[in-house]
């Protein structure tokens, strides 16, 4: 036990005066806050500005001119002398952003009862543009329908035979879990294992090609004691930037204006006690699995590069399942609580809804334990053969 | 003391490995069937060209290997089946200056002897004996990653003496260092032979083996060509210089 925590001790003395890995770490915390709030600055101030934005129109055709009157607010400029050409033209070279046009049987198909047809020319790269449009002839459309109702002597409510009441029984906490649920866990286990891969390679590949580990293996430390001194140094370092990757993303939140006070709020509820012991008791299997996976695969490696080479492919097999868990339907069950990585990604969007199922979760934390068990026995069987680690 | 009794080691060839040797074998003896004796308060040399052996057999005798047939003793203790016995009473040190980049010299020093669980008055006294001896106190919180050569020559000294082992082990402790680095190793050499260790010690430079050794094995292909005292040698080697011996001696087998 003192030779497992000597060599961690070290190995963590090492790793944390490395550039590499203080620049990872902070990344890591700072990062994802940073994104988040310049996410969040650049899609508000990007919707206030097309809110707030006075949209330059033209109407052609017959009777443009009265259509013009339903346009009189402040959203709209309307532009005047253009013929459909003309105007079609404009709007290409972006000095129009809408053409509108009212055909030569406008005005008589309204007065007959029947369906007269609107063209909005429009570029659908701002989608604001016809939605706004739209908006000012439905009220249009309204105003005409019930004229036409009254003419008729009929009741509006005729129109509406059927009134729809959704009724949405999913708590606050259960749509916080479905929005973000999906999204955090993607981001911790990618960062577990990005924290885990630059400490293995060096650790592992980094002692052989230094050469330093021939007077490691003839100290009388056991090759397991050094080994897991090494494991767990390598999980230690994943286990804390994906904690800090969390930290990171709920500080962010915390502390973005931009973000909705109920959401601020709902997050307080989620980041109990209760959340914070279950995620990390998954977490630290999860990092443990990580860091014998990789020392299996990179211990034969005998320079960095060829490490590396070796173990960023992985980087896709964490990636999938992890992505797998933002698909709509794919849902924690029985089946999905045995495959690794995607199990977390589920439980932990369910644990944050608080729908989690007690045997589900600990069915989750035991394959993480035993699959943490079976790479580090198999990561010592080839820490130990002669050819692998000189 | 060390002794090597019939000592072979047997590599598996992979395909790629046999299409670089060029060879159809399956295998291939590092050593093959090795015996030698080194005696405490005596340096034993063992000499050889390149790829014959030395690295792989000193290698074995700090337990860093296994010998795939025969056995050796240090101190009467084998070195697999009671490989921490050895392990305790072994210092092994190489010519590339192979250390921690990101520890200090004090640090580096420190780790080895927990690992080779000294308590910890123990290990301050003969850490402050060691710095001394080999000055490294005005550099000894300074990264290993800012000293020259010749420093970290003399930390490497100091991590593999710090338990202060009977049996000490020099792979080609001097190549590639100064004269200056390269004499603080023979007298460490000395040093150790006149404390009643046990030396065994590989190199490929004649003037060192000339001054140090008191008894001397000529390694080729894996096999002990040549197995005697330094003095038979040189009797030996009439009328020419110990090089041309030793290249004789190899060429001859």
């Amino acid at each position: 036990m003192k030779t497992i925590f000597t060599v961690l001790k070290k190995e963590l003395t090492c790793q944390l005066r490395d550039k590499r890995t203080l620049k990872s770490m902070l990344i890591s915390a700072l990062a994802i806050p940073l994104l988040l709030f310049a996410v969040f600055k650049i899609e508000n101030s990007f919707i206030n500005k097309e809110n707030n934005k006075q949209l330059n129109i033209a109407f052609v055709g017959a009777h443009a001119e009265i259509l013009k009157n339903e346009f009189t607010t402040k959203t709209f400029e309307i532009k005047k002398n253009y013929s459909l050409v003309s105007g079609l033209d404009a709007l290409h070279k972006d000095s129009l952003d809408a053409v509108i046009e009212t055909n030569a049987d406008y005005l008589k198909n309204i007065d007959s009862q029947k369906t007269s047809t609107i063209n909005v020319y429009h570029k659908s790269e701002s989608p604001i543009v016809f939605q706004k449009i739209s908006q000012q002839i439905e009220t249009l459309k309204a105003t005409l329908l019930s004229k036409r109702l009254t003419q008729l002597n009929i009741d509006q409510k005729v129109l509406h035979p059927i009134a729809i009441k959704g009724i949405d029984l999913t708590s606050d906490q259960e749509k916080f879990g479905q929005l973000i649920g999906g999204f955090l866990p993607y981001i911790f286990i990618i960062i577990c294992f990005l924290g885990c891969l630059y400490p293995s390679i060096d650790l592992i590949t980094g002692e052989k090609e230094k050469g330093t580990v021939e007077t490691l293996l003839s100290s009388p430390a056991s090759r397991f004691h050094i080994l897991l001194g090494k494991i767990l140094c390598i999980s230690l370092m994943g286990l804390t930037l994906a904690t800090l990757s969390v930290t990171g993303i709920f500080i962010g939140i915390t502390f973005i204006d931009e973000i909705p006070p109920e959401i601020t709020e709902m997050l307080h509820q989620i980041l109990s006690f209760k959340f914070l012991v279950m995620l990390f008791a998954m977490l630290i299997p999860l990092s443990l699995f990580f860091a014998g996976l990789l020392t299996v695969l990179i211990v034969k490696a005998k320079t960095f590069k060829e490490a590396q080479s070796i173990a960023t492919p992985v980087n896709m097999l964490v990636i999938f399942p992890a992505m797998m868990a933002l698909l709509p339907g794919i849902e924690l069950n029985w089946n999905t609580v045995f495959i690794p990585i995607l199990n977390l990604a589920l439980a932990t969007k369910e644990i944050i809804a608080g729908t989690i199922q007690i045997s589900h979760y600990f069915a989750i934390l035991l394959s993480l334990i035993i699959l943490a068990l079976a790479t580090l026995y198999y990561s010592f069987k080839q820490y130990d053969k002669e050819s692998m680690v000189l | 003391m060390i002794h090597i009794q019939k000592v072979t080691k047997q590599y598996t060839l992979t395909k790629k490995q046999q299409k670089e040797l060029q060879t159809n074998t399956h295998s291939i003896n590092a050593v093959n069937e090795v015996s030698i004796y080194c005696k405490p308060g005596r340096v034993f040399s063992l000499l050889g060209p390149n790829g014959a052996g030395k690295t792989t057999l000193l290698r074995m005798v700090a337990t860093i290997l296994k010998p795939t047939s025969g056995s050796i003793l240090v101190n009467d203790k084998n070195t697999v089946t009671q490989a921490q016995g050895v392990q305790k009473s072994i210092g092994f040190l190489t010519g590339s200056t192979n250390l921690y980049d990101r520890l200090t010299p004090a640090e580096t020093v420190s780790y080895f002897g927990q690992l080779h669980g000294m308590p910890k008055e123990q290990l301050k006294k003969r850490t402050q004996l060691l710095f001394d001896q080999l000055d490294i106190h005005k550099f000894s919180t300074k990264r290993i990653s800012q000293l020259s050569t010749g420093m970290k020559q003399r930390v490497s000294i100091a991590r593999s003496m710090i338990h202060d082992p009977d049996v000490v082990i020099f792979d080609e402790p001097t190549s590639g260092l100064d004269i200056v680095s390269a004499n603080s190793i023979i007298t460490l050499i000395k040093e150790c032979k006149d404390a009643g260790k046990t030396i065994i010690f590989s190199s490929h430079i004649m003037s060192e083996v000339d001054l140090l050794c008191d008894d001397l094995a000529i390694i080729n292909h894996g096999k002990i060509i040549y197995n005697d005292t330094m003095d038979s040698f040189r009797a030996q080697s009439t009328g020419q210089s110990l090089t041309e011996a030793f290249i004789t001696t190899v060429n001859a087998n």
